[in-house]
This record gives C-alpha cells, sequence and structure tokens, in this order.
C-alpha cells in the first residue's frame, strides 16, 4: 500500500501576491481614471511634464497588465499548483525572489515610465534594464513551476497547469523577441528591428499578451476556481482538452488584426483576419464549458457574490472574444480602429473578465487563507454592482464615442468634401462620452475600494494560515503498458508538455514572422527615403519620451477619407529607418504621418506652448518644458553608432560630426522660427527646434515638391 | 469563403493553406484521440481541483 505523506501548502506566498494585486490593482485604476479625466480637462497634469497623459497611459496599461493581473495570476498559481500537485512549492526562497523582484520592477516602471524612459512599444515600454530583470524574475517563476511539477505527488497535470506551461512558455519567447534592442546608455535602447517588420513583431507581441498573459493563466485560473467556487467538476474535461491546444494554437496568428490596412502586407493581414475569426471557436468553447459548469447550481449563482463574479467574468470573456474576431474583419475594422470602440473593447476583456475573476478568487480565496469567514457578503453583493454597473458605464460610452467619431472622420459632403474637416470637431463631439466613461471608471473604482475594506476586515477577524496542512498518497511510478493513451502519457511528463505547448506556439510566429524578416520585397524601398538628420533623430527621442504615438498615428490607411484629411496613404519603404516604428494605435489626435511642411515652424512652436491658441477646444496639454530644456547631445554619437550597426547608411565617421551638423540645423531653423516671429533667446539649442526639426521631416520624404514636382 | 481567403492571401497561398490545414489536423486528430480517453482516467483528472487532501478549518 502506498504511504501518506504529511505536508504542508505555503499560503503565506498567495497572501503577499494577493495583497500586491489589491494594492497595484487600486494605483493602477486611479492611474487609468486620472488619463480618462485628463482627456476632459487636461490641465489636470498640474504643467508638469511625468503626469501627462502621454506619459501615464503606458503606466495604467502596464500596472493593470503585469501589476494586478500579473500579481493575480501568480497568486491563482501558487495557489493552484500546490493543491492541483499535492506538493508545496519547490522552493520557498525562489518564492520570495520571485515576489520581491516582481514588485521591485512594477516600481521601477511606475518611477522610469513618467520619467519619459520609454521603448514605446505598446505594452513593452519598460527600457532595457528592466527588460532583463523581466527576464530574469521570469525564469525564477520557471524554475520553481517546474520544480514543484516534477516534484509532484499527482501523477495527471490537470488542464489548469497545462495553461500555466503555456502562458509561461510563450510570455519568455514573445519577452525575448519583442525586446531585442542595442543598449545607448543606462535608459535608452534602439531596437534590432525597424518600421514594418518592427510593427509585426510588436504586435505579434502585443496581441499575444493579451493572449498569454491576460487570457491563458485566467483560463487555467477559471479551471481550478470555478469548480472549487460551484464545488463540482468542470462540465467538460475532453472539451477543456480541445480548448486548450486550439486556442494556443491558433492565438499566435491573430497579431495582424492589429495591422488591417497598414503597409503589412496583404497577406500577414489576411492570415491574421483567418486566425482570428477561428478563434472564435476554442473562446465561446471555454466559455461554455465554463458556464455549464454550473447546470444544476444557478440557484446558488443568486445566493453567492463569488459566483456571481465568475459568470460575469466568463460572460465577458465570452462577449470579448467575439468581438475581437469582428473587430479583425476589415470592413468592420476600417470603422473600429484607432477609434475609441477598441479602448471599450479592450475594457470588457479587463474590466470584466480579468477584473472580475479576480476579485471572486480573492473573496474565495481570503477567508481560506485567514481561516475564518468573509467579513461581509453583503459588501461582496454591493461590489459586484458596482462593478457590474461600472463596467457598463465604462464601456457603452466608448462604444458610442467611437462609433461617433469613426462616422464623423469618414463622412463626406455632396460637394464630395470631408464633412468634418477640422479633426478637432470629432473631438470636442465626443467629449461628453468621455466624461460618462470616467464616471463608469470612478463606479468600478470605488467598487474596488469596498473590497479592500471587506478582505481587510476578513484578515482582521482571523489569522494568516502561512502554512496548510495537508496529507497525499507519495507519488506511485507509473508502470507504461502497451497501447496506452498518448494523452495519459503526455500529461504525466511535463517536460514533453513544455516542448509541446512551444513548438504549437513558435509554428504560427515562424511562418508569420520569417517571411517578413527574410524576404526583401515585402518591404519594397523607395530611392528618396533617407535616415533622420541628427537633430530630427533627437526630436523623435523627445517625441517617443513625451509619449506622443498614445494619441497620434503615423499611418494613413488607403481609404478616400484619410487620404483627403491627411494626403498620401503611408508605404512600408518609408519607414525602413524608424527605430522603432511609430505607427500607433488610437486618434485621440489627427495623425502625423504627412504633417511635415503643412504649417510653418512658428505654429508648432505656438502649439506646443499652448494647444488651444492654434486649436481652441484642443484636449492635448500644454508642453511648455520644451521651450525651456536643453537639446541633450550626449548620446547623439553613440545614436548615429548603433544605427550604423543595424545597417543604417550613415557615412563612415559621421557619428563624429553629428553634434556639429546638429547645431548647424538647429541654427537654421531657428533663424526661420525667428523670421516668422518666434522670440526666445538661445532658442536653437532647446528642445522644441529638435521635435520641430522632426515633425517637419515627417512624409517629406516621398511629397512632391510643390514647384517642380519631383522627389 | 476558402476561395476568398486563399485568393486573398496572394502570392503566398501556402502559407494559409498551410495554416489551415495544420490547424484542421490538429483538431481533428485531438478530438479524435480525446473522444476515445479513458473516462476513469478522466473522471479523476477532473476531479483534482476538489481533492486537494487539505485539512482546512474555518472558524
Amino acid at each position: 500500500m502506498t504511504k501518506v505523506e504529511t505536508f504542508s501548502y505555503d499560503n503565506k506566498i498567495v497572501r503577499d501576491f494577493g495583497i500586491a494585486t489589491t494594492l497595484w490593482g487600486v494605483v493602477g485604476m486611479l492611474v487609468g481614471l486620472w488619463a480618462a479625466l485628463e482627456l476632459i480637462w487636461p490641465e489636470l497634469n498640474f504643467a508638469t511634464s511625468w503626469l501627462t497623459f502621454g506619459r501615464i497611459r503606458p503606466l495604467h496599461t502596464n500596472a493593470v497588465i503585469f501589476a494586478f493581473v500579473g500579481n493575480g495570476i501568480f497568486m491563482g498559481v501558487y495557489y493552484s499548483l500546490q493543491r492541483l500537485l499535492k506538493a508545496r512549492m519547490y522552493s520557498d526562497v525562489l518564492s520570495k525572489i520571485h515576489f520581491w523582484g516582481w514588485q521591485a520592477i512594477i516600481v521601477a516602471a511606475a518611477i522610469t515610465l513618467p520619467l519619459g524612459f520609454t521603448s514605446s512599444h505598446e505594452y513593452a515600454e519598460l527600457e532595457w534594464p528592466i527588460d532583463i530583470a523581466i527576464a530574469l524574475v521570469w525564469i525564477v517563476f520557471g524554475l520553481n513551476m517546474f520544480g514543484t511539477i516534477l516534484k509532484r505527488r499527482e501523477n495527471h497535470l490537470y488542464v489548469a497547469i497545462w495553461f500555466y506551461i503555456a502562458t509561461w512558455v510563450t510570455v519568455t519567447v514573445l519577452h525575448i523577441f519583442n525586446n531585442l534592442e542595442i543598449p545607448v546608455s543606462m535608459w535608452k535602447s534602439i531596437p534590432v528591428f525597424a518600421g514594418v517588420q518592427d510593427a509585426l513583431i510588436q504586435w505579434w507581441y502585443g496581441h499575444n499578451a493579451v493572449a498569454f498573459f491576460l487570457t491563458t493563466p485566467y483560463l487555467g485560473l477559471m479551471y481550478y476556481f470555478l469548480p472549487k467556487a460551484a464545488n463540482r467538476p468542470v462540465y467538460s474535461y475532453k472539451l477543456s482538452i480541445i480548448h486548450f491546444w486550439a486556442l494556443i494554437f491558433i492565438y499566435i496568428w491573430a497579431g495582424p488584426h492589429h495591422l488591417l490596412y497598414t503597409s503589412l502586407p496583404d497577406w500577414a493581414q489576411t492570415l491574421g483576419t483567418v486566425f482570428s475569426l477561428m478563434l472564435i471557436a476554442p473562446s465561446w468553447g471555454g466559455m461554455l464549458n465554463g458556464l455549464l459548469t454550473l447546470r444544476g447550481a444557478w440557484d446558488r449563482v443568486r445566493e453567492d457574490p463569488i459566483l456571481k463574479f465568475m459568470v460575469v467574468a466568463i460572460t465577458a470573456y465570452g462577449m470579448a472574444t467575439l468581438e475581437g474576431p469582428l473587430l479583425s474583419i476589415k470592413s468592420i475594422n476600417a470603422i473600429s480602429h484607432y477609434t475609441d470602440w477598441t479602448v471599450g473593447h479592450v475594457h470588457v476583456g479587463t474590466l470584466g473578465w480579468n477584473g472580475m475573476l479576480t476579485f471572486g478568487i480573492l473573496y474565495w480565496l481570503w477567508p481560506r487563507l485567514y481561516g475564518t469567514k468573509l467579513f461581509s457578503v453583503k459588501l461582496a453583493n454591493t461590489h459586484f454592482w458596482l462593478g457590474t454597473l461600472g463596467t457598463v458605464f465604462y464601456t457603452v460610452p466608448l462604444y458610442w464615442a467611437g462609433w461617433t467619431q469613426s462616422l464623423m472622420w469618414k463622412r463626406f459632403t455632396d460637394d464630395g468634401l470631408l464633412a468634418y474637416g477640422n479633426f478637432l470637431e470629432t473631438v470636442t463631439q465626443i467629449i461628453p462620452m468621455y466624461s460618462l466613461r470616467a464616471l463608469g471608471g470612478t463606479i468600478y473604482i470605488i467598487g474596488v475600494f469596498v473590497m479592500v475594506y471587506n478582505l481587510w476586515k476578513t484578515a482582521r477577524q482571523g489569522t494568516l494560515v502561512a502554512n496548510s496542512e495537508a496529507s497525499a498518497p507519495a507519488r506511485e511510478k507509473h508502470v507504461p503498458h502497451k497501447g496506452e493513451h498518448w494523452h495519459r502519457w503526455i500529461e504525466r511528463r511535463p517536460i514533453q508538455m513544455l516542448i509541446g505547448a512551444t513548438v504549437m506556439v513558435l509554428i504560427g510566429g515562424l511562418v508569420e514572422i520569417f517571411p517578413m524578416l527574410l524576404i526583401d520585397k515585402n518591404v519594397p524601398r523607395i530611392a528618396s527615403v533617407l535616415p533622420y538628420t541628427p537633430l530630427e533623430l533627437e526630436g523623435r527621442d523627445i517625441y517617443i519620451r513625451e509619449g506622443c504615438v498614445n494619441c497620434h498615428s503615423q499611418m494613413i490607411r488607403p481609404f478616400r477619407s484619410e487620404t483627403e484629411r491627411y494626403g498620401e496613404y503611408s508605404k512600408s519603404g518609408e519607414f525602413i529607418y524608424d527605430r522603432p516604428f511609430l505607427w500607433g494605435s488610437k486618434r485621440t489626435g489627427p495623425d502625423l504621418h504627412r504633417v511635415g511642411d503643412k504649417y510653418p515652424h512658428s505654429w508648432h512652436y505656438n502649439h506646443m506652448l499652448d494647444p488651444e491658441t492654434m486649436s481652441p477646444g484642443s484636449i492635448m496639454p500644454p508642453y511648455p518644458w520644451l521651450l525651456d530644456d536643453d537639446i541633450d547631445t550626449t548620446y547623439t554619437a553613440a545614436k548615429i553608432r548603433v544605427l550604423q550597426t543595424l545597417n543604417t547608411p550613415y557615412a563612415k565617421g559621421f557619428d563624429e560630426m553629428a553634434v556639429t551638423k546638429l547645431k548647424v540645423q538647429a541654427e537654421s531653423i531657428a533663424k526661420e522660427m525667428k523670421s516668422q516671429g518666434v522670440q526666445q533667446e538661445e532658442l536653437a539649442q532647446k528642445e522644441i527646434v529638435a521635435l520641430i526639426a522632426y515633425l517637419q521631416r515627417l512624409g517629406t520624404d516621398i511629397k512632391p515638391d510643390p514647384i517642380t514636382g519631383s522627389k | 469563403m476558402a476561395k476568398y481567403i486563399l485568393e486573398a492571401a496572394g502570392n503566398i497561398n501556402w502559407m494559409a493553406l498551410f495554416a489551415l490545414l495544420t490547424f484542421l489536423f490538429i483538431f481533428l486528430l485531438s478530438a479524435y484521440l480525446i473522444f476515445k480517453k479513458d473516462t476513469e482516467i478522466l473522471k479523476h483528472i477532473e476531479e483534482l481541483p476538489l481533492s486537494d487532501g487539505e485539512h482546512l478549518h474555518i472558524n
């Protein structure tokens, strides 16, 4: 007979990650609310650079994805993994390194992003030292997880663990590829890939950050915590297996749907669309599996707030995973892209799916971690309704805003002119929707504060069960027999499972990305497109630092409504020196790809000093520090050298004369600005001149000369 | 639908074909094998979240 062993589960690490989830959730959502309020009252940055929308928007997204959801993942994984494997975590030391390492990364992000240290890749903005720290801490997490799997007492790996394994391996691959960059200084790096290739890899990452950070680990948590909360096994384990393999295989292909109608080759866009539509099947299979787990227990859903949270979470997952594929259809994407429709869609997923499932898990876990009952079921029910109403009030106005703005962008008069030629008209029209969105966010956050109070009181009335006693039979050595089922074989072999999952997720990545990197014809070169001058390069880095890409795209799609408004549509060959690419994903302001030569220098000067003087009613904040701060040329030569390494055709020795050339161009622009009426001492040394040099260059490489018509 | 998808893939038809056929193969294979699976083992695995061997006392 097998010997029964007694051991303990580490609850303290689960509690610590739970506290971090709650704390960073509050912080991340408050920053999000602040950003939402700045879109109504831009003066809420209090004239400081580090509180502007362009800098705190990435702080919000990073905080809620990697701090709130990230800690939520670790909380759930550390609780469920131990129990599913009937083993304590492999190493308490690794658990602590993982916990404190992750929190240190979050603090580093919270400091560096408002300071403007950003790589500008969406959801991967953190600079290279933090990227390395993330990789190291992620490896510690992996070692701890796989160590636990190896010392397990249970032979079979439950499907939740497969989702955790797929998450770990895919996030590793995505993080490495999307952060291939060469450091220029401690807080500045230049990505290896440029233009359309950088865009494809970024959105392969960006989409799969949603897939393998916000979705697959949470599906693992759903498959564990929903049966626990409902006290019944999952509806169909067979369906969960199909859900897993189909989802991880298909998800990785869908990234290009973020780049429809851009300069990305058509075949890559088509693959993105096809696989996005195919995603509906496994996603809805998973959703139905979750909801059907509650069959015969719906009477309990009426009473139990935990199940209510989980039902709304799974429903939101179903809604978001139906809407996502629909938004990937080109004709729908033509309307939705660059608008608040996408922001609304994302928040159905984050507020509804990630948020509500996290809250349900926290309410389920906290009493068990403290050996007591939940302080108040009534308050949990109140939170549930605040969370649900908050999500509705957040998303519905944004859908409305997205449809309104997009239809205004595309409307022509009977004379064939744009009905709303001034972009600002389409912004001021949707400000009331932004106010309602902020109200929705406020309601949602009030609910979170109610939860914090409830959990705090629950902890106060109990005592932390730091090490929970358990017993289980020692693991039996399995003797394989002839005709054994293949899945039974792989379920017992985590390393083979790891390899299988890696192969699955890599197939899509390799087929899509390798041709882009290897086949030159995918990125046709344009003879008139030249590298940036040193001054333009510094101006571009100021544009990146201020987070302009968060509100302004640089990608004119081939629609009449866009070419009429902005000019010639964007070509992939125009971006071959763009490291990083700055196409953007949202137009709170107009596209800037052809803004070069559109206005005089003095217009930009006055616009940056106070946007309202040039565009009354604008919600863009002023950038007065650009007029005060000197251009930093410390690393100009180093940037040129890195770009030369990456085959940007600067002449040999150009790095040594870069600063001199920068000053000559700056003096020339400053002189022109003076002739246009700008009166400022030592203007040529100021950052505003570099930014103007960059803006005036944008899109001009293929613009015909107005006099000769040549380029 | 399939014709449109393949036409839209331009001159890289093999990629769309490869992707769709690979998925179809994996989906059908996993579905076939899973429905042949031993129900006793399945029953054991699906009960794993409910049997963690923990001695929990809630006051």
